[in-house]
């Protein structure tokens, strides 16, 4: 007897029971078996698919880690500092929930990341799916506003000096760029004021915004089906019941796989919270041991890692309002990669090598626009951060030239 | 994948049952040992356990028969100082009381005994009623006009009316449930009472 | 293959890669402390008391915290690091009044309890070490120039051998080490019990996938 005869026996018997009571009030069986127990994925997702379940994980990671830190965290300039001390210190297992929220922080970019790169590699923001990636670039800016306020919270000197650029940002816009700033720091300066309204937005609005955000996304994407490897759709090829002869439904074999590739993730991520917390001055940059000192900047500010390609692209320009409008533009133009690639094929095993060169280019100048974005800007250093800023944009320029007519290689009609 | 394929691959439903099992029983281990740091992170914090650090208590200038509160983890403990003749009285209650050997009450094994004292002379106890958490009253004179006739000296609580003894014992027929709590403590010195820490144990409590 | 370059970039990601952050003009030397060594700890501790906390606080540390974890009874805590002033559930603050400091040497000492994490022991073991003096008989520091804080080891410097010097600023980088983090130790002896549960999770997880998988024809 198959696996799902036995299932399908086991809901006969439930028929008349609590399942079958709540059913009749709520769409529990058929929420269950659209989303999950009879939601078809293609059968040849490989290891790059890991990373959207493993940011459901992270999520959630920092929804409990971070609900238990406000349990102890005092939102205010003269006592946030302390109160993470105390919760390092003196709040039984503090220091582990702490870690975990600050590790989670830069695993859920990693994550991200990765699971952008998986996009990018097979296609997957391509019709019928550009809203799924329209949907995934809006988790993605609003997870950067949110990593961006949680890191105000520790209130240290990073803390302190890094909002203090971001939002000195606002003022580069031109006529309203000065009050813009004054009235998202609700002072002349980054005070009490911003660190309370920041903590509102990180532990209520944003993360409210992004758990929508991820239903969405979800939803959007069983709307359409997933994408694949070999960027095929597999609904065009249906067995007698109807259902695609390459797809398996995602319970049991995509929740055990993705079970074993969230214990897999659970075990670097665990070599960092208890070996490695401050990530090489990356996850926790020291200067951020030292309390908030509004008459004292540090010697040298970076961001956090994660938003370093940004900066870099925002210190490449020499012009205070270009450079933001670089940065922004940056991140918007990710947005209409949809429509930027204009070749049919999807996945990357099958297209020209006109892409397979662009997209290393654009891998490559993010990584090394990450790394510079660390570094102190020396005049070589912002000539080198100059040169990849075009390469990263020479991508989506030259993309939808060389998309148009790619050499691309034949499809297969199924999966491998 | 059809179901006539995996028929044909023979699927072994007991094995898939007893590793679906096993690693449900280990996650579910795991997810147990992962709550322990939530759950526990409730407890009293070490500052908070710092604040509720014992309390030394000088009694050499309490007379016979007076009370003297002190403040121990943010709650009133009391120590009064007993005359020969309110001990004696204790032992003619044990009828109307609830609980006269402190056997459902909270106390220190130390003193489950008929004073509820480690010195007889020296009651030790939290000035919470043990009701709904009022502050009783002093009432230590024969016949109080607040509390009866035939009061014998006591605690009185104003907020439901529940009477105790001068060993903190509960009258019948009141709310309260059980005793007055009794604090670990022990003598110092002949003269310096601290709360908060059992007899001959090193450290803080 | 593909497999494994995923794989290995996937670890790659996590570090980036590992520089050395702006600081000091002066090579630090290691301090080739170690958290481990009790002895060092309540030497460290002693010395701290002895030589750092006329100026200095550890505000977020308490004795009794102090004394649990390095293997002092509370007596010997209150002793031998306060002299029997204070009680075991104090911070462990600085004997200096308020203002002073800023009267005498011109600044507020800083509070050392996260000195440790801000520049680690290596500067803070070369620092102690880095005084000078000119033909003047002015003192300075080449670990950070024109400190206003007095070269308090000049005691050991001149009387003590040159090994039981380094071992003193070294106790006390340890000292500071754990000031810092007072937990690390619980947490490192924590960590690989959790990793080999996750392996040994991880290998089920592994195997009830591949039974599951082997209905999937490829």
């Amino acid at each position: 007897m198959s696996y799902q005869e036995s299932n399908q026996q086991a809901t006969q018997k439930k028929q008349n029971s609590l399942l079958a009571w709540l059913d009749r009030r709520y769409p529990l069986v058929s929420t269950w078996n659209e989303h999950v127990g009879e939601y078809y994925a293609p059968k040849n997702f490989n290891f790059w698919y890991f990373f959207g379940s493993l940011a459901l994980l992270v999520l959630v990671n920092q929804f409990i880690t971070g609900i238990w830190l406000t349990m102890s965290y005092k939102p205010s300039a003269a006592e946030a500092f302390n109160s993470i001390e105390y919760i390092m210190r003196d709040v039984e297992w503090g220091w582990l929930i702490r870690y975990m929220h600050s590790t989670g922080a830069s695993a859920f970019f990693i994550v991200i990341y990765l699971h952008m790169m998986r996009g990018l590699l097979y296609g997957s923001y391509k019709e019928p799916r550009e809203l799924v990636w329209l949907l995934g670039m809006f988790i993605f800016l609003v997870l950067m506003a949110e990593a961006f306020m949680g890191y105000l919270l520790p209130w240290g000197q990073m803390s302190y000096w890094g909002a203090q650029v971001i939002i000195s940002l606002f003022g580069a816009i031109p006529v309203i760029g000065p009050d813009l700033a004054v009235w998202v720091r609700g002072d002349f300066v980054i005070s009490d004021a911003t660190l309370n309204r920041f903590f509102a937005l990180h532990v209520i609005a944003l993360p409210l915004v992004l758990i929508i955000l991820v239903f969405m996304h979800i939803v959007a994407l069983h709307r359409v089906g997933s994408n694949n490897p070999d960027g095929v759709e597999i609904k065009k090829y249906k067995n007698e019941a109807g259902l695609p002869i390459d797809g398996i439904p995602f319970h049991p074999y995509y929740s055990v796989k993705d079970t074993m590739g969230a214990v897999f993730f659970m075990i670097p991520f665990a070599l960092v919270v208890f070996y490695w917390p401050e990530g090489g001055g990356y996850f926790l940059e020291p200067p951020n041991f030292e309390p908030a000192n509004p008459l004292k900047t540090p010697e040298h500010i970076a961001p956090v890692w994660y938003f370093t390609p940004y900066y870099a692209i925002l210190r490449a320009v020499p012009d205070k309002f270009l450079g933001v409008v670089a940065m922004g533009a940056a991140i918007a133009v990710l947005f209409a990669m949809p429509w930027l690639d204009r070749c049919k094929v999807k996945s990357i095993r099958y297209r020209g090598l006109s892409f397979k060169l662009l997209l290393t280019m654009f891998v490559i100048s993010f990584i090394v626009l990450g790394w510079l974005g660390t570094q102190p800007a020396t005049p070589e250093l912002t000539k080198a951060a100059q040169i990849f800023t075009l390469l990263y944009f020479g991508f989506f320029l030259v993309l939808p030239f060389t998309s148009a007519n790619e050499k691309t290689k034949p499809v297969p009609e199924r999966v491998h | 994948m059809s179901t006539k394929e995996q028929k044909s691959t023979g699927v072994d439903l007991q094995r898939r049952k007893i590793l679906t099992g096993a690693t449900g029983v280990v996650g579910a281990a795991g997810a147990t040992f992962l709550a322990v740091p939530f759950v526990s992170s409730w407890q009293p914090s070490e500052k908070a356990k710092a604040a509720g650090a014992p309390v030394d208590v000088d009694v050499s200038k309490l007379q016979p028969g007076q009370m003297l509160t002190v403040s121990w983890r943010g709650k009133p403990v009391w120590v009064v100082r007993r005359t020969p003749e309110m001990l004696e009285r204790l032992e003619s209650l044990d009828k109307q009381l609830r609980d006269p050997a402190s056997q459902e009450s909270i106390q220190p094994s130390y003193c489950q005994n008929p004073s509820r004292a480690i010195n007889k002379e020296y009651l030790v106890v939290v000035g919470i009623c043990t009701h709904l958490g009022c502050a009783p009253l002093y009432r230590p004179a024969i016949g109080s006009p607040d509390v009866g006739a035939d009061w014998q000296g006591g605690f009185f609580c104003p907020c439901h009316g529940s009477r105790f003894d001068l060993a903190g014992r509960v009258f019948q027929s009141v709310p309260a449930p059980t005793n007055l709590e009794i604090p670990p403590h022990h003598f110092k010195t002949a003269n310096v009472i601290r709360i908060g820490e059992d007899p001959q144990k090193e450290g803080v409590a | 293959m593909k497999k494994l370059i995923a794989i290995a970039s996937f670890y790659l990601m996590l570090p980036l890669s590992v520089m050395a952050a702006g600081g000091p003009a002066i090579e630090l030397e290691p301090a080739q402390n170690n958290l481990r060594d009790q002895d060092s700890l309540q030497r460290g501790a002693v010395l701290f008391s002895n030589y750092c906390m006329a100026c200095h606080s550890l505000k977020y540390m308490r004795y009794n915290r102090i004394a649990r974890d390095i293997g002092w009874s509370d007596e010997e805590v209150v002793a031998k690091m306060a002299y029997g002033q204070n009680k075991v559930v104090d911070d462990v603050t600085t004997r200096m009044l308020p203002g002073v400091a800023l009267d005498v040497l011109g600044t507020e000492p800083p509070d050392l309890s996260l000195m440790a994490r801000l520049k680690g022991t290596d500067y803070i073991y070369t620092f102690l070490r880095a005084y000078h003096q000119d033909e003047n008989g002015n003192w300075d520091n080449t670990v950070l120039k024109g400190t206003s804080m007095p070269n308090v080891l000049e005691g050991i410097q001149r009387h003590a051998s040159s090994e039981d010097y380094a071992q003193a600023a070294r106790d006390i980088a340890n000292f500071l080490e754990y000031a810092g983090e007072p937990g690390k130790m619980q947490r490192l002896d924590l960590g690989w019990k959790v990793i080999a549960f996750l392996l040994v999770l991880l290998l089920l997880t592994y195997i009830l996938k591949k039974e599951y998988w082997r209905d999937i024809k490829h």
